[in-house]
């Protein structure tokens, strides 16, 4: 294999590469944010409320402070003065609304609602302490079931910034579905899923003597939480530093801060100590989630399937106090050409906290059912799904009516159907069969936005020509760190021992929360222009030396490998690079750099990564047992920088996939107005026994529009369209078609 | 008596007292030890990120070893034991052991969060020798759940790191002595005043210490592997006064096998009954994979398992359909009972107070008896039963003489079907008969919808059970490879 290949002295974007931060993982030597220690560390234990909607008429919590080592019980009763203002709680991704703000008041607005955090100086004080915190309530009317309150359903009044509405209309839907020779009408829905990263939620808050606040946070970006705590509490940026070197998984739930930042924040302030508050699992349960959303997929098409008419309705749920939104129904206007076609979203109000974002927000659950719709009309024309695909392919975007930066879904179609032999599947639904077990194989696409945002980052050169690239984004098991420090190898023909990536600080140079698969691109891209300017500087600084052999030539005459500087024309002519740095009397050198979105390319070109994703399942359908035995995925997405993680973030993404299909389902008791299964034994993730052969393909790519780097980004890419290819073989197995995920052993039987 | 825990962590020796009896090995090793590479993912033994390794001398110069969830054991376990984390593995001079360096290589850790989980489990198993071929790697992590490396680059991680060297016996013999010399033999007793009030740990070492322990303090809680009772610490927060450790109890630990029957002792870890069970019927060994992986059946026991009274528990309709006996005993008074009649109703057992389970006895398959297991889940692996049916059939002269068909999660206790069973009799084996058995199956049984699984789904999947173990035992039985038991993979 080529993963134990050395990289030393050339270039090493795109190899596959061991990550850098692995010794560590694997030895217990990463630190999470629950994992740091200070002397006068307390522990907070939150108290979660038991009614869905209401108000707490009255909280006692002298047994609990009865406790020995408790030192105080914060409620919304003694709580510190915090901002007085909720748009001061307004992150970065926040959606429009007025964010929830822990301990402000008597009112409940969910179940779960943490309304009181008890602080002591042992973890288990605080946990036996909290138990005897005694809240009477006066409940009201609660609201959690989405078909209740479905027939109220409204278009957000107020975008939430970066997520584009769905477009104008274009032709007339209505009518061109009225006259379709070949039509589909259905509903689709896809149940409540928590994200469920596998570290629960955590904050450290070590304050020193000064009063200085270092933040210890699970979070998917450093800066936004130092920003939500500094307009909540009133500090100095200079006060607050957010550290997130290891994030145990985070999948969208880091996006925005957590109560617990409010809470550890709140009480290291009130009591002038070092605070640490760690969330249970079941906890995790009261934090946000990928909302349940229900969607109508018409499709109106001629007999061999050439589209002529595209409606997707979406109805999604959201809390009582943010609108929270993400991008269902474009899709469908987008993956295929269609003259006719009406898109719209819509929320309903319940009593539950705001949904958020979970990876590939919206395109998780509009591609779900818009290729399950898809497979349907393929059906109802009698034509292969693939087929149908290729007839109705997209060479630009109608949406926007802008072009693509590039497109290659065709090789995927093609890749991805050679490697799976989608030309030996019988069409017939229930005609294939191994033993006694039905056989299906399904198909489906999969797309997801490629951009990158406005990222900083800093390059640093030591006396002894040892190399940092440094900025605060966040790794949150993608990869980051192993792909900034491959691309400053790359830049100065550095063996990647020679540097040392570092990310996960507030006080680095500024970044965006990780998501929404940007951070590669952006993240190297910047990496990338700021050891172009370190370079610059070196060259500057090598030409003043006594005897440069650099004097007569300009920055594209030299080169840089192996730790020197050297004449591209004569590479024995070279310098140490650690020996230019101590030329300028430094310990080190260093410059910053920055990549953005280009302006001008958006005005003309879109970006998206694409996937062809083949399914095969095999059903005991006496027993309604599902397994997917076959997958391959094959992806669009640019340049990969480090083909072995980008492997891994597409296996990963399919097995989520996997469960969000098969497993995974939150479910709600709409009686109580709470979530029943919040624990790992009820609510199912994946387990390695259900996943079988993965194969994943890279197809090639180039483009040079959406990233300097060329990179797309794979984060999401992997869980989009796979969905409905799974439930797609279903169908193709069982001949019945299920459009309410996740399909669970007793729907197959039904 | 002795009132401290004395226990290698890594090579250095730990004496514990004065802590309380319900501390978990987790939070001992993160908030006392702050030695934070074990992880807490779930606080209940389902995800496998605070996997540590236990060994003790095995009696035989060499040492026994078991991969548990530190998360629910309780710290009295390490007594006389050596516990080893994650920070462990290393050597002296920062070298990556064999495991963890395969873990890197193949990109098996991308967060990291559950990766000292997977390292401790599969070193475990490297250790012991418990895997060489994928699927056996594959089973043998089947507990540790991983949210995003979808888990190929950790399985291929196991298996690359199989060949490297393993310590040698001195090594071993060494290790064992040390062990050996810490133990004591005598009782564990501990107690300690904290907020909730005293809270007291007794470990007998016999069956008698433990009848009179028990006579003496009949609202104690017995514990066997706590993968019940822990969580009733670490989800519940319930204060338990009295606790009783019965896994110290040679007498418990013990499996007889007497020519008909096998006595396995209420102490004996689901792991340790796997050889004798599946040598009863195959069936049983792969319904033990699937029931718990393997941490849980490491410290898990089969008398918990049956003493806890679950309305599935998955070995009770097993046992139940091969006619199992329990052995109860009260302060010097035993008797047996039928394991059928022990299930009285919901959360209720013919057990008295101060009565504990010491034995289950299961009679030995008559070659004319065809017997199956099955577990319907939602999920393969690490998922609770929406049905479990076992069914134990004899044949005599061409007829049915005898079938006993059990069931878990169809009512509120493990329970036969009845009127199933009658329709059964006097007819000759094959699917007509067994028609006639699901018909009558509605009779037996009105199960609920929860969230496992729908009432329609139960009652329906109950009776393609009986149809398809009539198809798989009939003369010309099909072949049936499904995943009821196990995995077909590919």
């Amino acid at each position: 294999m080529a993963d134990t290949a050395t990289l030393i002295g050339r270039p090493s974007i795109g190899q596959p590469t061991r990550r850098v931060d692995g010794p560590l993982k694997v030895s217990g030597g990463a630190r999470y944010a629950g994992e740091y220690f200070a002397d006068d560390l307390l522990h907070g234990y939150v108290v979660s409320g038991s009614i869905a909607k209401g108000r707490i008429l009255s909280i006692d919590t002298s047994a609990a402070m009865a406790i020995p080592g408790v030192v105080e019980v914060f409620t919304h009763e003694n709580r510190p003065r915090t901002a007085w203002f909720d748009s001061k709680y307004q992150d970065q991704v926040a959606p429009p609304g007025s964010p929830f703000r822990p301990l402000y008041g008597d009112g409940i607005l969910y179940s779960g609602q943490p309304i009181a955090l008890v602080v002591a100086e042992s973890f288990e004080a605080a946990r036996d302490a909290a138990a005897l915190v005694k809240a009477t309530y006066a409940p009201e009317e609660h609201i959690t079931d989405l078909d209740a309150v479905k027939g109220q359903s409204y278009v957000p009044p107020k975008k939430r910034s970066g997520i584009a509405p769905p477009p104008e209309p274009r032709g007339d839907a209505e009518a061109a579905f009225a006259k379709a020779p070949v039509k589909v009408h259905e509903t689709y829905r896809v149940a409540v899923e928590h994200h469920n990263p596998m570290e629960p939620f955590a904050t450290t808050v070590v304050r020193d003597a000064g009063g200085k606040l270092t933040i210890y946070d699970k979070t998917q970006g450093s800066q936004n939480a130092q920003a939500y705590v500094t307009g909540v509490f009133g500090l100095n940026q200079s006060d607050v530093t957010v550290v997130n070197a290891f994030v145990g998984g985070a999948f969208g739930i880091g996006l925005r801060p957590q109560h617990q930042l409010f809470l550890a924040v709140m009480a290291a302030q009130a009591l002038e100590r070092s605070v640490r508050v760690v969330l249970t699992r079941d906890q995790m349960f009261t934090l946000s989630y990928r909302p349940e959303t229900i969607q109508t997929l018409s499709l109106g098409s001629a007999p061999g399937g050439k589209l002529d008419a595209i409606m997707h309705h979406a109805v999604a749920g959201t809390s009582h106090f943010e609108d929270y939104q993400e991008v269902v129904v474009n899709w469908a206007g987008l993956l295929y050409g269609c003259d006719n076609v009406k898109l719209s979203y819509e929320l309903a109000k319940i009593d539950t906290y705001t949904p958020s974002d979970m990876r590939a927000p919206g395109a998780t659950l509009g591609v779900f059912a818009l290729e399950s719709a898809m497979d349907e009309l393929a059906y109802a024309a009698g034509v292969d799904p693939l087929q149908l695909r290729l007839t109705n392919y997209a060479d630009f975007d109608q949406n926007e009516d802008k072009k693509f930066t590039s497109k290659a879904l065709i090789s995927c179609y093609e890749q991805g159907a050679e490697r799976f032999g989608w030309s030996k599947r019988s069409a017939e639904p229930r005609s294939m069969r191994d033993g006694h077990e039905l056989v299906g194989w399904g198909m489906a696409t999969g797309v997801w936005e490629a951009k990158i945002n406005k990222t900083a980052a800093r390059a640093s050169l030591t006396e002894t020509g040892h190399l940092e690239v440094s900025s605060a984004t966040s790794d949150i098991g993608t990869g980051t760190y192993t792909v900034m420090a491959l691309t400053g190898a790359d830049a100065f023909g550095l063996p990647i021992e020679h540097v040392t990536a570092r990310l996960g600080d507030s006080s680095l140079p500024t970044a965006p929360v990780e998501g929404g698969s940007w951070a590669a691109a952006s993240t190297s891209s910047a990496v990338v222009d700021a050891c172009d300017k370190l370079k610059q500087a070196l060259f500057k600084q090598a030409q003043s030396m006594p005897d440069s052999p650099f004097g007569n030539v300009d920055f594209d005459g030299v080169a840089f490998r192996d730790g020197r500087m050297m004449l591209a024309a004569d590479e024995g002519s070279s310098v140490k690079l650690g020996e230019i740095v101590r030329s300028a009397r430094q310990h080190r050198m260093e410059a910053e750099g920055s990549a953005a979105p280009d302006s001008a390319t958006q005005k003309e070109y879109v970006s998206y990564t694409h996937s062809a994703i083949f399914v095969e399942v095999k059903v005991d359908e006496e027993l309604g047992v599902v397994r997917v035995t076959r997958i391959v995925n094959a992806v669009a997405a640019g340049k990969i920088l480090n083909p072995k993680a980008a492997r891994s973030q597409i296996l990963g993404g399919v097995v989520m996939a996997m469960g969000a299909a098969l497993e995974e389902e939150t479910f709600a008791d709409h009686n109580l107005g709470r979530f029943m299964n919040h624990n790992f034994a009820e609510y199912h993730v994946p387990v390695n026994a259900d996943v079988q052969d993965i194969d994943v393909i890279f197809v090639e790519e180039p483009d040079d529009k959406t990233s300097p780097i060329g990179a797309k980004g794979i984060g999401e890419i992997g869980i989009v369209g796979t969905t409905a290819a799974i439930a797609n073989a279903v169908y193709h197995a069982t001949g019945k078609r299920i459009r309410d995920l996740p399909i669970t052993i007793d729907k197959i039987l039904a | 008596m002795s009132d401290a825990i004395r226990f290698l962590l890594g090579d250095r020796e730990r004496v514990l007292r004065d802590v309380p009896p319900t501390l978990t090995v987790l939070e001992y090793l993160r908030r006392h030890e702050r030695r934070t590479g074990t992880k807490e993912g779930c606080a209940e033994g389902d995800c496998g990120a605070c996997t540590v390794v236990l060994q003790e001398p095995d009696g035989q110069g060499g040492l026994r070893r078991r991969a548990v969830n530190s998360c629910i054991q309780f710290v009295a376990v390490l007594d006389g034991r050596q516990l080893l984390t994650v920070e462990d593995l290393k050597a002296a001079d920062g070298t990556l052991h064999p495991v963890q360096q395969a873990i890197v290589d193949r990109h098996g850790s991308q967060c990291g969060f559950c990766t000292p989980g997977f390292v401790m489990q599969l070193y475990s198993g490297w250790l012991g020798q418990d895997y060489s071929e994928r699927p056996e790697v594959k089973n043998w992590i089947a507990g540790n759940l991983c949210r995003c490396t979808g888990y190929g680059p950790i399985i291929d991680a196991g298996l690359a790191a199989l060949d490297a060297e393993r310590p040698g016996t001195a090594e071993t013999t060494a290790l064992a002595e040390r062990l050996e010399a810490l133990g004591h033999g005598e009782m564990l007793h501990l107690a300690h005043d904290g907020p909730h009030g005293r809270q007291e740990w007794f470990a007998p070492r016999s069956v008698d210490e433990l009848a009179a322990i028990y006579l003496a303090h009949p609202d104690a809680v017995l514990v066997a592997g706590a993968t019940d009772v822990g969580l009733w610490v670490t989800k519940q927060h319930r204060h338990l006064a009295t606790l009783i450790d019965v896994t110290r109890i040679p007498e418990l630990a013990a499996l007889r096998d007497t020519g008909n029957e096998l006595a396995i002792g209420a102490g004996v870890t689901h792991s340790a009954a796997m050889e004798a069970l599946s040598a009863l019927h195959p069936d049983l060994g792969k319904l033990l994979t699937r029931f718990a992986a393997v941490q849980i059946r490491n410290a898990g026991t089969v008398g918990g398992n049956i003493a806890n009274g679950s309305p599935i528990g998955d070995l009770p309709p097993a046992l139940i359909a091969l006619d199992a006996r329990l052995q109860l005993r009260k302060g010097r008074e035993q008797r047996e009972i039928a394991l059928e009649n022990f299930f009285v109703a919901y959360g209720n057992q013919d057990r008295a107070p101060g009565e504990f389970v010491e034995s289950v006895t299961v009679p030995k398959l008559r070659p004319n008896t065809r017997f199956a297991c099955y577990k319907l889940s939602k999920r393969f692996d690490s998922d609770i039963s929406a049905v479990m049916a076992a069914f134990s059939v004899t044949v005599e002269a061409g007829r049915i003489a005898s079938a006993r068909l059990a069931f878990g999660g169809m009512a509120a206790t493990p329970k036969r079907a009845k009127a199933a069973e009658t329709a059964l009799m006097g007819s000759a084996f094959g699917l007509e008969a067994f028609e006639a058995a699901a018909v009558a199956l509605a009779e037996d049984f009105q199960p609920l919808t929860d969230m496992r699984a729908s009432a329609q789904y139960r009652l329906l999947a109950a009776q393609n059970l009986l149809r398809r173990f009539a198809l798989e035992n009939a003369p010309a039985g099909r072949p049936v490879a499904t995943r009821v038991l196990e995995i077909a993979h590919g």
